[in-house]
């Protein structure tokens, strides 16, 4: 019977082709081979973001009863405190892991050339995912969320002319109030989940048509001492296995440590102590809060935006000027650079921490 | 009432004995569980002529031997430090009911720890058939004190009836046996010896990691699988032995389980279901991780790969304990003593004498009514609070006015059949003037420009 309905759906669908296809695929085998693994995580973080959010939609009410549906998912819904715990935790660990898969893409030297297509894809991934989180994080309307997302929209409207309407037309007006989480709310649920799926469509298939890159250390060996293994079942397993432990970790996380929600929005309180957006724009917020005490005035804008699109920029057209797949002089000082960034992003974000504990 | 507090600032003395007993319970079990571990496997190699098997299995029991007789036992009389200084009442009790209980699981490990060490030494050196007969009896011994263990352990959750109706009237100890086997004594067994089993395999999963899989694929392969089939019986009979557990629970502990379905935070007490959410999950992991990597892939399965199972197990177990002890709330021995050290029968009269003209612990380098008021606070609410940490009485008051503080306290002290308080915090007891200070004390904590019980400066104290 199983054997009867498997080649009914293979005739159509050609599964058996797939799954020969899953086993020639091979991953490398080397001490690096751990940093494979971020990129899946990512994925599986994604998609219990599209799960738990798909479960929230159901009872969240945007525009002006927007805290109240959050306060009943938290406190009346049976096990809302749980989904709305493991969306907010998982949106955070989503970021995380795509960090750290950035991180090891650069420093693996993942980008070079016939890659780069994969890197320019994952870097709009990663911004689309700052541009969730910081969407999602406003939802509740709860106080700590209305006076974040007040200080996070601080970030474009210092952008010298364009930045007071870019901030006004983000918010619905001058302030933040229920327009602005109607358009948070569109944003998060339909235009960003209509752009971020076909760029991730691209991006698997980039992974998929070039295959796991190695790292320098590893390309040099001959070929017949370099080891791998297949991709299915092998690779797949232990890929299971690592998401698995992801949702431990998940869960753990949002059992033990669940989302807090706080009172609601008042835009006549005065801000509470210590407010701060979250910790992926801690160092944007640090590096604009710095540059504008050292610069006052318009020139602290200009620089602090100056400042942070040169630096995306530099990151992103990396593969342009470290595209050669042997490492040299310029090899070494985009290492350098990435070692300066990495270095730069975790000062400003403790920096950032410490100012407002 | 005539014993020292211990204060553990931030942490708070409950802490200090959950975390040495976590470390302990990850270690007691597998040196239950791998004693029946070591000789199986040590016959299955004699007899199916696996020489490379004895190999690792001799790592192993050196392995085991440190793991156990060191650590394990400095952890046991570690918690017999904590448990002594931070309930020195329960612990009292059970010493007093249980006192020949002890002495027969300590002859019991007397005899684990020194036939561990003659496994350990022997091997090769004695006849092998010897060798597994010392090994059996190892397996024998720490199995039996995990049986004496059991008794008291389930004991504080149920004591029974039998034993309550003697309860403080000297005769305590006649109802030994009825102590013993107390209603969760069997379900409770049942439910430790299936962690047992599982933690052998899965500290055995550390030690065959660590075989070199492309030198001996073969043995690796063997001795990997051999071991992750060791979780396969306890995880299919863990929920129905849960079950079993919960079912022997009494109803008012049992339904702390359900609280937290529907709401969150720790002033609605839902930290049972979210312990319990955390086992079952956590649980459910590491048979799926153990799959994946151990049984589909033994060859790679890496010592990394085993340290992260043995993460999850670290956590299913904490989970397990922290519920377990959860469940106990208000009491810390059911229906007999509540959890800060007050018997359940004494509160009648604590209400009418006062809490504290028995304290003999009282600080004498503040005014009286200041040293009152923390004497209060050290008696009936650090057992379980801390000033600034765990559960903090700084966070859980913040907002509320002395006025407030007053009510909350009146509120506890009353302890109304239909407060929710009533299913996980014991009655305040003493008598209004001792409230009151303990109110004053509270106040002055939670607002530290509030004044002092007296007037005189204390804020250097904090």
């Amino acid at each position: 019977m199983g054997t009867a309905v498997y080649n009914w759906i293979d005739e159509r669908l050609g599964l058996t082709e797939a799954l020969t296809f899953a086993k020639k695929k091979t991953v490398p085998l080397h001490a690096h081979s751990f940093w494979y693994y971020w990129g899946g995580l990512s994925l599986f973080f994604f998609i219990i973001q599209a799960l738990t959010g798909i479960l929230l939609l159901v009872y969240y009410r945007p525009g002006a009863d927007a805290f109240e549906s959050v306060r009943q998912i938290t406190y009346q819904m049976h096990f809302g405190w749980l989904i709305r715990s493991a969306h907010s935790w998982s949106a955070n660990l989503f970021i995380f892991s795509i960090f750290v898969h950035m991180f090891s893409v650069f420093f693996m030297k993942a980008y070079r050339k016939p890659r780069e297509f994969g890197w320019f894809s994952g870097m709009g991934l990663l911004s689309l995912a700052m541009v969730f989180g910081f969407s999602g994080y406003l939802l509740p309307m709860d106080e700590l969320a209305f006076f974040a997302t007040k200080v996070g929209l601080q970030i474009p409207g210092s952008t010298p002319v364009v930045g007071p309407l870019l901030a006004d037309m983000v918010r619905g007006g001058p302030e933040v109030n229920e327009f602005t989480v109607q358009r948070f709310f569109a944003l998060h649920v339909v235009v960003l989940p209509a752009l971020f799926l076909p760029l991730l469509g691209l991006h698997l298939w980039l992974v998929q048509r070039h295959g796991n890159a190695v790292p320098e250390s590893e390309a040099a060996k001959p070929v017949a001492e370099r080891k791998s293994i297949p991709f299915f079942p092998n690779f797949f397993a232990k890929d299971l296995a690592m998401w698995l432990i992801a949702l431990n970790t998940l869960a753990v996380l949002a059992s033990l440590f669940p989302w807090d929600l706080g009172k609601p929005a008042d835009s006549l309180a005065a801000a509470p102590p210590g407010i701060h957006p979250e910790w992926y724009f801690m160092s944007a917020f640090q590096t604009l809060k710095w540059l504008g005490s050292w610069f006052p005035g318009a020139l602290g804008e200009f620089l602090g935006i100056g400042v942070f699109n040169v630096g995306i920029l530099l990151w992103l057209v990396i593969p342009f000027y470290d595209g050669s797949t042997r490492s040299g002089q310029r090899g070494r000082r985009a290492h350098y650079f990435g070692l300066i960034v990495v270095t730069a992003v975790a000062i400003t974000t403790i920096a950032g921490y410490w100012s407002v504990r | 009432m005539n014993y020292p507090f211990w204060n553990v600032p931030n942490v708070g003395s409950g802490w200090v004995i959950g975390m040495i007993a976590i470390f302990h319970v990850m270690i007691s079990h597998f040196a239950v569980g791998g004693g029946f571990y070591l000789p199986l496997a040590e016959r299955k190699a004699l007899s199916g002529g696996r020489g490379q098997w004895c190999e690792t299995l001799r790592g192993h029991a050196k392995f085991f031997l440190v793991l156990t007789g060191v650590f394990g036992a400095v952890s046991g009389v570690g918690i017999w430090f904590s448990i002594g200084l931070a309930h020195p009442e329960a612990t009292s009790t059970l010493i007093h009911n249980f006192v020949f209980g002890w002495a027969i699981e300590w002859v019991f490990f007397m005899v684990e720890l020194t036939t561990a060490a003659v496994y350990y030494y022997t091997w090769g050196r004695i006849d092998s058939k010897l060798h597994l007969k010392v090994g059996w009896v190892y397996a024998a011994a720490s199995f039996l004190t995990l049986v004496i263990i059991n008794g008291i352990l389930t004991f504080m959750l149920t004591p029974g009836d039998t034993w309550l109706s003697v309860a403080g009237t000297g005769q305590e100890a006649s109802k030994f046996w009825e102590a013993f086997f107390n209603p969760t004594y069997w379900p409770g067994l049942f439910l430790r010896i299936a962690v047992c089993v599982s933690l052998a395999g899965i500290w055995a999963l550390v030690t065959t990691s660590r075989i070199d899989g492309e030198a001996f694929p073969k043995l690796k392969t063997d001795m990997v699988r051999w071991s992750a089939k060791w979780l396969i019986p306890s995880f299919l009979a863990m929920p129905l032995l849960l079950g079993w557990y919960l079912w022997a629970v009494p109803e008012s502990q049992r339904a702390l389980l359900t609280l937290g379905i529907s709401t969150i935070g720790s002033g609605t007490f839902s930290q049972v279901t979210r312990a319990a959410l955390v086992i079952v999950m956590t649980s459910a992991t590491i048979l799926g991780v153990v799959y994946f990597l151990a049984w589909r892939s033994p060859v790679d399965f890496s010592f990394s790969h085993a340290l992260a199972v043995l993460a999850l197990a670290v956590m299913a177990t904490a989970s397990g304990e922290y519920s377990r002890e959860m469940l106990r709330k208000p009491y810390v021995i059911g229906r007999h003593m509540y959890s800060n050290g007050v018997r359940v029968k004494s509160v009648p009269q604590l209400n009418a004498q006062g809490f504290l003209p028995n304290a003999r612990w009282i600080r004498a380098d503040v005014s009286p009514e200041y040293a009152k008021g923390e004497a209060m606070f050290a008696g009936q609410c650090m057992s379980c609070h801390t000033i600034d940490g765990y559960r903090s009485m700084r966070r859980l008051l913040a907002g509320r006015n002395r006025a407030a503080i007053g009510n909350f306290l009146t509120m506890l002290h009353d302890y109304k059949p239909d407060s929710p308080y009533r299913r996980f915090m014991p009655p305040l007891s003493g008598s209004p003037d001792e409230i009151r200070l303990l109110g004053d004390y509270l106040d002055h904590i939670v607002s530290p420009t509030a004044p002092a019980p007296t007037g005189k400066a204390v804020a250097s104290l904090h």
